[in-house]
């Protein structure tokens, strides 16, 4: 293994040509560049009062039906956020913030 | 009309009396005197009623009693054995036969007679078994021939059966005609074979085990332990036949078995010890065949099994960990050779309670054992999980790094490898199945998990997957072996945001051409992914980019602003990665790098023939000093390759020989050689093994292994203290094992220290008269 290891990394004399192979101006230069980035949601409380699920998760009933990409976050004016799932239940019940008791007005939903 | 004396018994037996003679000798009667007979048996009964009756019975019985003083005097006229049996059973079966005959002209007598016993039962239809007349025949027999020689007969048989045994030949009707006549003599209807059973039965199985217990014991010390299981077992065989032969096979007698039982007592049993004694050297010899025999012998023998299982146990486990402490030397550094050996070993074992003990359940449930054991062992390797409890580092108990090394395998089956080249598709997913298999006997499967998960992360995020439906079979299989579901659906997740990704590169890229940036359209892929399937902690690596790369960032933010709300980005350079362009004295190479080294070599594009302090490079790439120095070493001693990108002074042996003063400079005579021959151009990857984490992040992992596990026993305590309400320490310890044995072994300490803790925080309490029995609390 340790052998094959070394040969995997390697690939002699089979590197691009470049058609006008001039002598670039500088030693390195960049050919490629695979950029990883992590995303999450911008919230305050990594938790979702609600549904107590961590909103990088979905909340309990998308995980149940297996819809990751639908389940988004709200914010309501009081910056408070939870996943849009269980808010839209809640708002059904109660026209508070389930965090704050003020009165729930949408800010912002999550995309 | 006849006058009614002439049907008085007097003047009627005389008439009947020849009949009955020729009947129980057997001569030819003819039908009229057949007739008569019915007809005279009615008449006395009918007219006679008070004295007939009785005095034809008692007529009868002396004119039986009579011939059969006459046939014993026959029979024991012979001396010899087999002439004496003969004379007996062909005797009896002449009268045996007359006993269904001559009860027939009696019908009307048996009727009287039973009337006479019991009025009430006139109905009672007389069966041939039940006649009265039968009887009296039967017991007849029985008191006068069959008490007076019925020893000699057993004798005799018994001795024809003995010689048998020693390989005469003779008749063997004559055995079973003295059987026969021992079973039908009985006129008990209780027990039908009484007399076979006291006297032909018993004496069978008394001479059998006597001549066992006089021979077995001689053959041992004579031919020693295995020609005496051969012996042993044919004899058994033999027996059984015989029996089958000899004794009573009817639905409901138990002879056969009795007998069988009896053998196997005196020959195995008795022998128990010096037999078993030889069972772990021939474990150790491989000898399958002699094992069967054992293996056949002892499980006819109470507890005869049993040490032999643990024989086989000691054996696995010994030869086990001995195999893989001789092979120590390659197996420690080379994955695959060390999930070879582990295999190799399981197939050894397989066959051998394949071959020996016919995949009999109690002989694989030993195998499992010994093999977790040799599987879990500490000795080869040890993986040590640090513990951080109130900023003290404690270390717990090692544990076995095979979770490990399978993940590693793991990753050169899935990974773009010569290895994974060199196999077929069937094989790779053969060598998969091996690891799961092996899988199944890791304890500390979290671990696995761990690994695995670190390894398909790097797979994924530098696109070295070799078959991507591969890739998410084994997501499947892990499912089948029962990896805990929450792991295995977090897999599946990564796979769902890795085409989300890639859909996300190919829209903006799609954005840069129509913006006409088609540049960085061509230099930039990115890879945006869920924080929430890939990892949980995050980690800032500082890193500071060079302006070549720095300039892009903004443009792939803005892209995602655009397209996203209420999202905010983390960069993960130390994941990043790409190819660069490296143009020396000698040519133009490109180089596969991960981001950090870019950031490294970068530093000397403002002067390329500048020595740098490793201080200076600190301060250019605000790379942490511990990411800098393993950078910097996979640059100058990258393995294999003779020539290397970075030089430096004073030469260093590892990373740690790097001070602030150390020198470094780019090798401006780097070039790759192949056959001995410079290259001027050529790519080569310098990503290699460097871990696509940091050195903190590694140690935090193995922090997070013990941190979860705390977290998971607390999980499975509370839920059967849910559930069960009350329990008691023994039987908690037991169902937590079972609830957590697809992730870990909880050990005893750590089980207590969860349960101190649960008690301390009101989640439940001991019972106040017992410390051993806890009680939930709502
Ligand atoms: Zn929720
Ligand atoms: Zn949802
Ligand atoms: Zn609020």
């Amino acid at each position: 293994m340790a052998d094959d290891e070394k040969r995997e990394q390697m690939e002699v004399g089979s590197g691009d040509v470049d058609i006008n192979d001039k002598k670039p101006d500088k030693m390195f230069g960049l050919k490629k560049w695979n950029l990883v980035a992590m995303w999450s949601w911008d919230v305050e409380c990594d938790t979702c009062a609600i549904c107590r699920v961590q909103v990088m998760d979905t909340c309990l009933r998308c995980q149940a039906e297996n819809k990751q990409q639908e389940c988004v976050v709200v914010w309501g004016e009081c910056n408070h956020s939870f996943h849009n799932c269980c808010m839209s239940l809640w708002l059904k019940q109660n026209n508070r913030c389930p965090l704050c008791q003020q009165e729930w007005a949408l800010q912002t939903t999550g995309k | 009309m006849m006058k009614k004396d002439e049907w008085q018994f007097e003047e009627k037996w005389p008439k009947m009396r020849p009949c009955v003679l020729k009947l129980l000798r057997q001569d030819s009667v003819s039908r009229s005197e057949w007739q008569e007979l019915f007809m005279n048996v009615h008449l006395v009964c009918l007219w006679d009623d008070r004295n007939g009756p009785p005095r034809v019975h008692e007529a009868l019985r002396t004119d039986i009693l009579d011939f059969i003083e006459q046939a014993q005097k026959r029979v024991l006229d012979h001396q010899e054995d087999s002439a004496l049996l003969k004379a007996y059973i062909a005797e009896w079966k002449k009268f045996f036969t007359q006993c269904t005959y001559l009860p027939l002209p009696f019908g009307q007598l048996e009727t009287t007679l039973t009337n006479k016993a019991s009025p009430s039962s006139q109905s009672k239809k007389n069966q041939n078994d039940e006649s009265i007349v039968r009887k009296l025949m039967l017991d007849s027999w029985n008191e006068s021939i069959f008490s007076a020689i019925k020893q000699r007969l057993q004798d005799s048989a018994m001795k024809l059966v003995h010689a048998e045994r020693n390989g005469e030949a003779f008749d063997s009707q004559l055995v079973i005609g003295v059987r026969e006549s021992y079973v039908n003599l009985c006129s008990d209807p209780e027990d039908k074979l009484k007399i076979y059973k006291e006297n032909f039965e018993k004496s069978y199985m008394d001479a059998t085990e006597a001549f066992y217990k006089a021979k077995a014991p001689l053959y041992l010390q004579a031919n020693g332990v295995q020609n005496y299981m051969r012996w042993a077992d044919l004899a058994l065989k033999e027996e059984e036949q015989r029996a089958m032969k000899y004794l009573e096979t009817r639905p409901g007698c138990t002879s056969v078995a009795a007998l069988t039982e009896c053998c196997v007592n005196v020959l195995v049993t008795e022998f128990k010890e010096q037999i078993l004694a030889e069972c772990a050297e021939m474990i150790k010899g491989n000898e399958t065949d002699r094992l069967q025999l054992m293996f056949k012998l002892m499980d006819r023998v109470p507890d005869g099994i049993a040490p032999m299982l643990k024989d086989l146990e000691e054996h696995i486990v010994s030869q086990g960990l001995a195999d893989m402490n001789s092979a120590a030397e390659f197996i420690t550094s080379d994955s695959e050779k060390y999930v070879e050996q582990l295999l190799d070993l399981f197939t050894r074992f397989s066959q051998l309670a394949s071959d020996a003990f016919s995949d009999d359940p109690r002989f694989l449930t030993s195998r499992d054992k010994a093999y977790k054991h040799v599987v879990n062992d500490i000795s080869v390797f040890k993986l040590e999980l640090p513990t951080k409890q109130k900023g003290i580092q404690n270390k717990t108990q090692p544990e076995s790094k095979c979770p490990e090394l399978l993940a590693n395998f793991c990753d050169m089956l899935l990974r773009k490898t010569p290895l994974s080249k060199r196999l077929t598709s069937d094989e790779i997913e053969g060598k998969l199945k091996n690891v799961l298999l092996v899988l199944k006997y890791v304890q500390n499967k979290d671990v696995f998990m761990r690994y695995h998960k670190a390894h398909l992360t790097r797979r994924l995020i530098l696109d070295t997957s070799a078959d991507s439906e591969k890739e998410e079979n084994m997501v499947e299989w892990l499912r089948e072996v029962g990896m805990p579901a929450d792991f295995v659906n977090k897999l599946a997740r990564m796979f769902q945001d890795i085409k989300v990704s890639q859909t996300l590169n190919q829209e903006f890229k799609d954005a840069l051409y129509l913006n006409s940036k088609e540049i960085i359209a061509d230099y930039v892929n990115i890879k945006i992914l869920n924080a929430g399937a890939w990892m949980r902690s995050s980690e800032r690596v500082p890193v500071s980019l060079p302006r070549e790369l720095e300039d892009y960032i903004p443009e792939v933010e803005e892209f995602y602003k655009r397209k996203h709300n209420g999202r905010k980005l983390q960069w993960h350079h130390v994941m990043s990665n790409g190819i660069i362009t490296f143009c020396n004295e000698v040519g133009r190479f490109d180089l596969e790098v991960t981001t950090f080294q870019m950031a490294v070599v970068f530093a000397w594009n403002q002067r390329p023939k500048d020595k740098i302090t490793f201080e200076n490079l600190k301060l250019a790439t605000q790379l942490q000093d511990i990411e800098l120095r393993r950078t910097l070493w996979s640059l100058i001693a990258f393995p294999k390759i003779k020539r290397q990108v970075v030089l430096c002074e004073p030469e260093a042996r590892s990373p740690k020989d790097f001070t602030d003063a150390t020198l470094f400079w780019i090798n401006q005579k780097f070039a790759l050689v192949k056959n001995g021959k410079m290259q001027q151009r050529g790519k080569i990857n310098l990503i290699g093994r460097l871990q696509l984490s940091t050195e903190k992040s590694k140690e935090e992992d193995n922090e997070g292994i013990v941190q979860l596990r705390i977290l998971r026993t607390q999980e499975a305590i509370v839920k059967i203290m849910k559930m069960r309400k009350k329990i008691t320490n023994a039987q908690l310890q037991s169902e937590l094992v079972e609830i957590l044995k697809n992730m870990f072994l909880p050990s005893k300490k750590m089980i207590k220290e969860q349960i101190e803790w649960l008690i301390e925080h009101r989640y439940m309490h001991r019972d106040e008269d017992n410390i051993n029995m806890f009680i939930y609390m709502a």
